[in-house]
């Protein structure tokens, strides 16, 4: 099998071409990049072929691509695959806007290909372990959620709109919106959020605080700020807190690590747990080989996450909560 | 010697009592509850007097026997005690919150001052040393500006006197009860607060659980979460300051200095864990040394009432939020009661 990755703008680039790397019978076809450096740099790297043009890879008559480009190109990038018939893992947020979205799941679907929102955090084994417990029942009903997505301000052109769609909102929101959709079961119905300037010398939103009401009743907060300093001694978390009617689970996704204390870097936090970009590429790429009508993580789960994260601006500019209907 | 009178030989009672029965300078004159046997228990304990009404306590001590009145009773319970301690012309200590509603707190800081007597309210949290601490590095500007906070507490649901707790109306859930020590905290660290939004297991969940999550956006720009929870098991407290230079967290239950793990087997349940955070002096026993003083003084306190009616009216503006879905401004005109009396001490 043929896989291709479009972009090294983000940096999941590398280490989902790593994990390509590990699986047997997959070949990396080639690296596409407009910045010709850093491309011919990984190409290097990982002994693969760089294409200054993505059309040029697509025609290698490759079987997926990873799209790992800037938010904005996702939707072009996308689309072209889609054409050219080739399978797509894309980078999360889906897109930067609905309608791009919507257009992005349509033209897969249409050339029956896959699209799979890459979202590694579903394949976190601690995160598996929460929603089997609750699948179980162990909880109970659901009551409420308490998550958190925080890191560190990753410049460059995350902080330019034109090419990220926003800031620490709609990059760190879409992870855990996702995984409290699925763990719940249930879909978000209204959004208030808290957005802020607060921390980073460039304008962006850097801090935010969203509430959720879902369809069944539950209510939940998530901490999406890019609140990390440099010295923490991690780039960030995700945790989340379940209230159930029998029980409460605390799951806090980047804890399996060490604690380390060196004169050099001082103290740092070294992860030792299973590597969740392995199982996300793993998973694509058994979808393309089984013949899958349907990612495990479709486009429509992107699309319903990045719409929490358009709610939530949405919220924070008016200053009222704002129901997905309104979003229609 | 100032001589306190204790109302209540609850959990906050005995936390007052201790407080008051070692401090130098107060005299612990005696406990009264309406549950004779509680009060006599405690009494017993700190070598004091036991009754089992207010009006007996001051009938039998004489009005010239007490100088303060500390209220540890429920909530409910606080306006028409503390008028009856500021009719009785003692200044008076209430446990938090205030009141449950604002209407009631601003009567009972009135009525007070009309009585010419004072009224100290035990936003506790201020005189917790790691609160504290925080404090004095944010405003040493060891992580630059704040930007983000996470705070919270909770623990069990709470068992008190006719379960009155349960009784939304009496106590106001988690969110007026519990959450209101953070409130307190974080208008004191960051200034007023522009709006608040929340959501609640009240009204959602019939059993003895309740869980809510309120965010306030503060006139500074500062963004605080607050999470309260009755749905958890052992108490615990956390919070986490974000800035532009740096991140300061505590979480009680990680930072715990000292753990006791039983072997022995008791009536009710085997292996009870229980953590202790040890000082020399209990911040119950800070906050009533600092209101001692300020009656002996007559200075201002750290946290006055006035303070604690605003606390108020944040978890009333989250209550509010809770029911109408939409965010709840806090008008910014409230600042009326605010520092416009001054005290001379009484005991000099």
């Amino acid at each position: 099998m043929k896989i291709g990755v479009i972009s090294f703008a983000h940096m999941h680039a590398f280490s989902y071409t790593k994990a390509l790397l590990q699986i047997d019978g997959v070949e990396l076809a080639g690296i596409a990049d407009t910045d010709a450096e850093r491309g011919a740099k990984y190409a290097e790297y990982f002994g693969t072929t760089y294409y200054p043009d993505y059309r040029e890879l697509l025609a290698q008559g490759i079987d997926g691509v990873i799209v790992t480009s800037e938010n904005a190109r996702h939707k072009e990038h996308t689309l072209a695959a889609a054409k050219a018939g080739v399978h797509v893992l894309c980078e999360k947020p889906l897109s930067t806007n609905i309608a791009d979205a919507q257009e992005m799941i349509e033209a897969c679907k249409a050339s029956g290909v896959l699209l799979q929102t890459a979202f590694p955090v579903r394949y976190n084994s601690t995160v598996i372990r929460a929603k089997q417990l609750v699948d179980d029942g162990a909880l109970g009903r659901i009551l409420a959620m308490k998550g958190t997505n925080r890191g560190r301000n990753p410049g460059g052109w995350f902080i330019d709109p034109a090419l990220s769609g926003g800031g620490a909102v709609i990059d760190h929101t879409v992870h855990v919106a996702d995984i409290m959709r699925w763990i719940s079961g249930a879909e978000v119905k209204d959004v208030y959020a808290e957005v802020g300037h607060l921390i980073s010398e460039k304008p962006i939103d850097d801090c935010g605080m969203l509430t959720m009401e879902f369809e069944n009743g539950v209510f939940a907060t998530l901490d999406c700020s890019w609140s990390r300093n440099k010295e923490y001694p991690t780039w960030g978390d995700v945790t989340l807190e379940i209230i159930g009617s029998q029980g409460t689970i605390s799951v806090n996704a980047t804890s399996q690590k060490l604690h380390v204390y060196t004169d050099e870097s001082g103290y740092r936090h070294h992860a030792w747990g299973d590597s969740m970009d392995a199982e996300l590429i793993r998973d694509f790429i058994s979808a393309i080989s089984s013949g899958a009508a349907e990612a495990s993580v479709t486009g429509e789960d992107g699309l319903h996450a990045l719409a929490v994260a358009v709610a939530a601006y949405r919220s924070s500019e008016q200053g009222r909560t704002v129901t997905m209907q309104e979003l229609d | 010697m100032i001589r306190v009178l204790v109302i209540g030989a609850g959990t906050m009672g005995r936390a007052h009592a201790s407080a008051y029965a070692v401090m130098p300078g107060v005299k612990l004159v005696g406990i009264a509850d309406i549950q004779a046997d509680k009060a006599s228990g405690l009494a017993a304990k700190w070598s004091t007097r036991a009754f089992p009404s207010f009006e007996e306590a001051v009938q039998e001590l004489g009005l010239a026997g007490i100088d303060v009145i500390d209220i540890c009773l429920p909530t409910p319970l606080h306006k028409e005690y503390v008028v009856k301690s500021a009719d009785a012309g003692k200044h008076v200590i209430c446990e938090k919150p205030i009141a449950r509603s604002a209407e009631d707190a601003a009567f009972m800081i009135r009525y007070c001052r009309e009585k010419g007597v004072r009224l100290f309210v035990g936003h506790v949290l201020r005189f917790f040393p790691e609160y504290v601490k925080a404090k004095a590095l944010l405003d040493q500007g060891s992580i630059g500006k704040p930007a983000v906070i996470r705070a919270g507490r909770g623990g069990g649901y709470p068992i008190g006197w006719n379960d009155w707790y349960s009784d939304f109306s009496a106590s106001g859930g988690v969110t007026l009860d519990a959450m209101i020590h953070d409130f307190d905290y974080l208008r004191w660290c960051f200034g007023e607060v522009e709006r608040v939004y929340a959501k609640g297991l009240h009204g959602r969940h019939q059993a003895q659980l309740d869980y809510a999550l309120v965010t306030l956006r503060f006139r500074s720009g500062v963004i605080a979460h607050v999470e309260g929870t009755w749905a958890h098991e052992g108490f615990s407290m956390h919070f986490e300051i974000a800035g532009t230079k740096g991140v300061i967290d505590y979480d009680s239950r990680t930072d715990t200095p000292i753990v006791y793990k039983s072997r022995r087997r008791s009536e009710t349940v085997p292996g009870v864990i229980v953590p202790e955070s040890p000082l020399a002096q209990s911040p119950y026993y800070r906050e009533l040394a600092h209101f001692m003083s300020c009656i002996q003084d007559g200075s201002d306190p750290l946290v006055t009432a006035e303070d604690a009616l605003e606390a108020l009216r944040i978890a009333l503006a989250a209550l509010s939020s809770m029911s109408s879905g939409q965010p709840v401004l806090i008008d910014a005109d409230s600042g009326a009661l605010v520092g416009a009396h001054s005290y001379r001490g009484v005991m000099s």
